[in-house]
């Protein structure tokens, strides 16, 4: 456990009526009692100070709080902390660091694809779920697929070019398909 | 002397923003991601009337709840300073009056008091169990607005004679709905005082006015007060000056002898942060037969708050945009019981636009023309209002062509004749024009010994990209790689920077930076002729330059690297600041400084299931130089995205029993989500304007927005025929 972490702990054990959990954040284990009020956001937030990922509107209508868990995206914000023990969370810290990004973070960076980058966490976690998703190969069915993370500076095109880079790419990768697959 | 390559590569280059890898991992600290040790959490409780008077704040319950540190209400600090606005200091604000000022309520959600505790948690637990009771009055928020003070903004020749002798007239009137700005990043301060000095970290477009505005209203000396503002996520305007939870948020830092945060709810992103007003606008254009404009008036009027008089300056751009000896503009406003207005991106101009290019095309349907035609018929040679030249204006340009690259020329001008895949088409233009102006500005720049730069300045990085044309800019001049270029902004212990608004930020730091650069040269050269063995010593001053980054005599070949000059001198660095003068406000201009474009707009109109998308946009600028591709591109896709929401969705609706904003999230005000927005092609015409500074740039963040909202509201009238003159567009109007 870092110190950081153990500086938080204190600060969150001066109230009363806390609980004592267990997260599993970005492959780590992490045993603390927090408010039982407390969303899984503002635990990342306040308690891990995991602060890359956002929050825009606590309510779950602005994506900025996007994490996966168990490798399925979620608003962090209308999630409670309390109600994820066992659970596998990732957040944007746990995709890449700037020295070592992920190929979608890479996509983001050499596309624009964000301009205050506020959202971009919360963009950037719904892109790499979208991957392992349903979703169809055209712009306009990424650009549904991502309509849950609002970008107020309008990044929205760059977006688009950054996840279908990041998908043809991918398939690229992929084995060649048998012809009529 | 042949340039070094390096030298001309670093501006008009894509490319990914130096601040990117820290932004896509999350390592971007923003406000709000300031933890610091012993940190409270501030939660403000805001009024729940819009007019009256607090008669009584009962914290009782509130104060034993677990973690509580205190609830604070008027009385508990020292009464704060008003502030009295200007531009020059600068110590601007909007709302002038100070937090807890009074008992008075004049708009919904003033801030009566501020639970602080230790979570977030247990402050909200408590902010929420604060009892406030009012003598609640009616308040006024009607949206029928009548002009109060209405005086005169620009005025030539007989507008009204003229236009009563006028072949061909119209006469109408536009409205918008207020817009909040709703950066996804709601605004946030981390104070902290340490019992002499206070540090704010701050959601600010503008650090330098923020720590102005703060000591003044703290009545603290301006050196103990600093202000950071690292990464801000975005603003818009609605961050450019302070509003009343930093004051709040450092009083109860200062009381409590601790680091307190605070950050905004959203819904309180509705109430004391500003917004774009309620604008209603009235056009009246004069015309002979063939299209040429005779006469132009142009009345508004906006809301604005109790205390506070906020001007949203509709008529910045009509003055200039048309050629026409007629012209009045008028101005007013309209008390309401809302909270203070402020700038919203591209304020002024962008909701003057709606409706000067909405009536040019109504005007072109009157005459039967192109609306295309009728613009290229009263391009102005030059600007009018002034009675100056404009320092670069290729409208012309621009319509010609957006027109061929959108295929304007198959335009069938019939109403609702256009169809694909079953769907009606309509096609709707519309120019624009923004100010390119230039602010103070100090830089100052570190040459090191290892060859590399460190640029720094008191501005901000909203999303627009400064980091990286700051770096650019001195890669440039210094002849090297942007990568070894260091920038650091956002900070009032640097050299005091210009606000991040008006799109004048980038044309504002050319020449400090340039002078800064050229101030550490002319250093480097003193120390080189006074030092011995150095390949210039003894050599007189005048007879040396520096130029890209190099030491060289002037009359001969001999030159040398800073960074192998520094390496001779053995010192590790050496630096130099400038300051460039700004020319935003002058009262005579020498020439009119604009940018200017033109957008073309497909939307696709299904009436039977009443679907009405935008599915094409065109749009060409006219903006200087361009000096990263990449994210001015970026920037005017974001605004046209902007467009669209103000021209479609955006509207803040004010509940007329309680004042209150009823739509106060983000799920009831909508804002563009991907899927409301097409592929959009954007262009620049590349004229440099050398006028402005020494690298012919303007600033993009604004221009992108202005003319969006007309050019699709007309798209919407080729569709359907029905004409929209008040935004948001509702669906129920097209039916
Ligand atoms: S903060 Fe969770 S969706 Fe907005
Ligand atoms: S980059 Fe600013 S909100 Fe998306």
């Amino acid at each position: 456990m870092t110190s950081l972490f153990d500086a938080a702990v204190t600060a969150s054990d001066a109230g009363e009526g806390r609980i004592a959990i267990k997260l599993r954040v970005n492959g780590q284990e992490r045993e603390v009692s927090i408010d039982p009020r407390m969303t899984l956001l503002d635990y990342l937030r306040d308690v891990l100070h995991l602060t890359g990922t956002k929050k825009g509107c606590d309510h779950g209508q602005c994506g900025a709080c996007t994490i996966h868990i168990n490798g399925r995206r979620m608003n962090s914000c209308l999630a409670l902390a309390a109600a994820h023990a066992g659970d596998e969370i990732t957040t944007i810290e746990g995709l890449g660091t700037p020295g070592r990004l992920h190929p979608m973070q890479a996509a983001f960076l050499e596309n624009d694809a964000y301009q205050c980058g506020y959202c971009t966490s919360g963009q950037i976690m719904s892109a790499v779920a979208l991957l392992s998703e349903p979703c169809g190969a055209s712009d306009d069915d990424v650009r549904e697929f991502m309509s849950g993370n609002i970008c107020r500076c309008g990044a929205y095109p760059n977006i688009i070019r950054a996840i279908q880079q990041v998908r043809r790419d991918q398939q690229k990768d992929a084995a060649p398909q048998p012809a009529g697959a | 002397m042949a340039q070094p390559q390096a030298a001309i590569t670093q501006i008009g280059q894509a490319r990914a923003r130096i601040d990117g890898p820290l932004k896509v991992t999350g390592t971007a600290r923003f406000t709000s991601d300031h933890n610091l040790p012993g940190m409270l959490y501030a939660v403000p409780v805001g009024a729940t009337i819009a007019k009256g008077r607090v008669t009584a704040i009962d914290i009782a319950r509130a104060r034993q709840m677990p973690g509580v540190r205190a609830i604070m209400k008027r009385g508990d600090f020292p009464p704060m300073s008003h502030i009295t606005p200007n531009f020059v200091e600068p110590l601007m604000a909007d709302e002038t009056r100070p937090p807890f000022d009074d008992d008075v309520i004049r708009y919904y959600g003033q801030y009566v008091a501020l639970a602080v505790a230790d979570t977030f948690e247990q402050a909200k637990a408590a902010a929420d169990a604060v009892t406030v009771s009012y003598a609640a009055e009616t308040p006024n928020v009607d949206p029928h607005l009548a002009a109060e003070n209405t005086k005169v903004v620009s005025e030539r020749g007989d507008a009204e004679k003229a236009y009563a002798g006028a072949a061909v007239t119209l006469d109408a009137q536009y409205a918008i709905a207020p817009e909040t700005h709703n950066p996804i990043e709601t605004h946030a301060t981390v104070a902290n005082w340490d019992g002499d000095e206070l540090t704010l970290y701050e959601t600010s477009q503008a650090v330098v006015n923020h720590r102005n505005v703060l000591a003044d209203m703290l009545g603290l000396p301006r050196h103990k007060v600093r202000v950071i503002a690292k990464f801000i996520g975005s603003g818009f305007g609605g961050k450019l000056w302070p509003w009343s939870q930093s004051p709040l948020a450092a009083a109860a830092s200062i009381k409590l002898g601790q680091p307190v945060k605070l950050v905004l709810s959203r819904p309180m992103m509705f109430h004391a942060v500003g917004h774009r007003p309620r604008i209603e606008q009235r056009v009246r254009l004069g015309a002979t037969r063939d299209g040429k404009l005779v006469s132009l008036q142009h009345d508004y009027v906006n809301t604005t708050s109790i205390l506070d008089d906020y001007e949203e300056n509709c008529g910045e751009a009509t003055p200039h945009m048309y050629s026409v000896p007629n012209l009045r503009v008028t101005s007013g406003l309209a008390k309401r019981n809302i909270g203070t207005p402020t700038s919203m991106r591209g304020p002024g101009a962008v909701p003057g636009l709606f409706a000067t290019e909405s009536a040019m095309d109504e005007l072109a349907v009157k005459l039967g023309m192109d609306p295309l035609q009728l613009h290229l018929l009263n391009e102005p040679r030059l600007d009018e209002g002034l009675g100056v030249p404009f320092s670069s204006r290729h409208l012309k340009e621009c319509l010609t062509l957006g027109a061929e690259k959108f295929g304007w020329s198959n335009r069938d001008p019939h109403v609702g004749a256009m169809k694909r895949d079953g769907m009606i088409l309509g096609w709707g233009m519309a120019a624009c024009s923004w100010l390119a102006a230039r602010l103070d500005c100090s830089v100052s720049v570190e040459l090191r010994q290892d060859g590399t730069a460190r640029v720094a300045s008191a501005s901000q990085d909203i999303g627009t990209g400064t980091y990286t044309v700051m770096a650019q800019m001195a890669a440039e001049m210094l002849g090297i790689a942007v990568e070894r270029v260091e920038v650091e902004i956002g900070d009032t212990k640097l050299p005091p920077g210009a606000v991040s608004g008006g799109s004048m930020l980038t044309a504002s730091l050319v020449a400090p930076t340039e002078e800064a650069i050229a101030a550490a040269g002319k250093a480097l050269i003193a120390r080189l002729v006074a030092g011995e063995n150095t390949p210039f010593s003894g050599a007189e001053p005048q007879t040396l330059a520096f130029k890209q980054g190099r030491i060289m005599a002037k009359d001969a070949q001999t030159s040398m690297p800073f960074a192998a000059a520094l390496q001779t001198l053995q010192i590790a660095s050496i630096s130099g600041q400038g300051t460039g003068q700004g020319t935003f406000g002058a009262q005579r201009p020498k020439l009119s400084s604009h940018s200017f474009g033109a957008h073309f707009v497909e939307v696709t109109w299904r009436p039977e299931i009443a679907r009405l998308r935008a599915s094409r946009v065109v749009s060409v600028f006219d903006a200087g130089r361009i000096l990263n591709p990449l994210a001015a591109r970026n920037q005017i896709e974001g605004a046209i995205v902007m467009g669209i929401g103000m021209a479609l969705l955006e509207g803040t609706e004010y509940d007329a029993a309680s004042g209150a904003p009823i739509n106060a999230n983000l799920a009831d005000y909508v804002v563009a989500t991907n899927a409301d927005v097409p592929a959009l092609d954007v262009h620049f015409v590349e004229y440099p304007d050398y006028n402005l500074n020494a690298l012919g740039a303007r600033g993009v963040g604004e221009i992108g927005l202005a003319g969006a909202a007309a050019a699709l509201t007309n798209a919407v009238y080729h569709a359907t025929g029905i004409r929209v003159r008040e935004l948001p567009l509702k669906l129920e109007d097209l039916l």
